[in-house]
């Protein structure tokens, strides 16, 4: 159940490089509010899953882990473009969305 | 007269010392040479990995400093949960730290058992390593608290088998023990791979943002050409800042993929010394030859980057000195 962690690092590391351009690109801080908002989210999402186990056998993990693989790709493509930021940020919102409902399944 | 006395006495006392030590770790002196190598390259091993797991825990106070920086410079919170997230996993990482000392400073006491009080001594350090395994939380289900409990057995097997000279137990117990250490490694390091990986990126992506924000003094890259004369650099033509920015975006890309790249490596090279020395242990626990008399080769790897990563995350940083000194108390 590695790539459950591995995907969730994909995420956060997705967006860690990006963030200064991401917040640059907004032109209202309700925008740069999402983007933090969303920021904080995956970081937390990724770390509170570091060291901890998830169950091997949960449908709902495989499922969301296959979701958050497919998302990941979306997200690469579009902070590498950083085209529309209304776009960015709703693809960001979606992606780490999946990444928190994956993180809540981590065995605590 | 005295001298001939004291020769003879030294002599008689070393003759036991080696008997009492062949019997502990081999049951008797066909591979006592073999016992004593492999305790020797297993307190090697075992404090190679104490070192592997006190660099982790610096990456992760540097990665706390770094977060903290992050909400300087972007206003992004860095939120209680996560922060609380960091230390509980470098509160762990410290205590497989201070078990993997306890288990060297076993193994250099049942390789340099000379004296009465050796066997005392050996048992005592066998008594800590179980005390160290209980506190340890177990985090993989997979791995889970019947092996963490083996390994807490077998700790426990051995401070009793080394006081009752129950030789063939106390060497079942280690062969147990390193075993189960191996495992314990093996299921965790995806874990420790990615919190390297996290790191080079949060700390690449600071500084580059830095750099191209002008945060930068590029003064430091003419010290070379200038120290030698006790000049002191004072960069002013925009063409030259331009051109050093360059070389230093290219030169934090460089790092960070080297970061990663060594982090692998040395976590690899880990488990290629943990598995030798497991499958050394076996061959002496078994009462078969042992002729290797080196430690692992790999674990000089390990050591280079534990004590590159300290040199490279700078130890002039309060935060890294902070951790530097939290693990001198281990």
């Amino acid at each position: 159940m590695q790539d459950a962690l591995a995907q969730l690092e994909s995420t956060y590391l997705t967006l860690q490089p990006q963030i200064g351009m991401l917040l640059a690109g907004c032109q209202t801080q309700a925008d740069r509010d999402k983007i933090t908002t969303q920021f904080v989210q995956a970081r937390a999402a990724y770390w509170s899953c570091v060291n901890k186990a998830f169950h091997d056998d949960d449908p709902a993990v495989v499922t969301l882990t296959n979701e958050l693989t497919a998302a990941n790709t979306e997200l690469k493509q579009a902070v590498a473009q950083l085209g529309d930021i209304k776009k960015t940020i709703d693809t960001i919102t979606q992606v780490v969305t999946i990444a928190t409902s994956l993180a809540s399944k981590v065995i605590p | 007269m005295t001298k001939n006395w004291l020769s003879l006495h030294r002599a008689r006392r070393s003759a036991i010392s080696a008997a009492v030590f062949c019997v502990v770790i081999t049951g008797g002196c066909k591979t006592g040479d073999d016992a004593k190598a492999a305790a020797t390259q297993l307190a090697a091993t075992a404090k190679c990995l104490s070192d592997y797991y006190s660099a982790l825990a610096t990456i992760l106070t540097e990665t706390d400093s770094l977060n903290s920086v992050e909400q300087v410079m972007y206003g992004i919170p860095y939120d209680p949960a996560t922060q609380a997230q960091i230390a509980d996993i470098s509160a762990e990482i410290k205590k497989r730290a201070a078990l993997s000392k306890d288990l060297s400073d076993l193994a250099e006491s049942l390789a340099s058992l000379t004296g009465s009080s050796a066997a005392t001594d050996a048992s005592a350090s066998a008594a800590k390593l179980g005390t160290a395994l209980a506190s340890v939380k177990s985090i993989k289900p997979d791995m889970g608290s019947a092996e963490q409990t083996a390994m807490k057995a077998a700790a426990g097997l051995i401070a009793t088998a080394i006081q009752e000279h129950k030789e063939r137990e106390a060497a079942r117990g280690m062969d147990q023990l390193t075993k189960g250490l191996l495992d314990f490694f093996v299921k965790e390091e995806p874990d420790y791979q990615s919190i390297g990986n996290q790191y080079a990126v949060l700390s690449s992506s600071l500084a580059l943002s830095l750099l191209q924000n002008g945060q930068t003094d590029p003064a430091g890259f003419f010290k070379a050409a200038l120290d030698p004369y006790g000049l002191v650099p004072q960069i002013t033509d925009p063409k030259l800042k331009a051109g050093i920015e360059k070389l230093a975006e290219k030169q934090i890309a460089d790092k960070a993929e080297a970061l990663k790249t060594s982090q692998k490596q040395a976590a690899g090279d880990m488990e290629k010394s943990l598995r030798q020395m497991s499958e050394r242990v076996d061959l002496v626990a078994n009462e078969k030859p042992m002729e290797l008399r080196s430690a692992p080769l790999s674990i000089a790897n390990v050591e280079k980057w534990a004590a590159e990563f300290q040199s490279a995350a700078g130890l002039n940083t309060p935060a890294a000195s902070k951790s530097k000194d939290t693990t001198k108390d281990q």
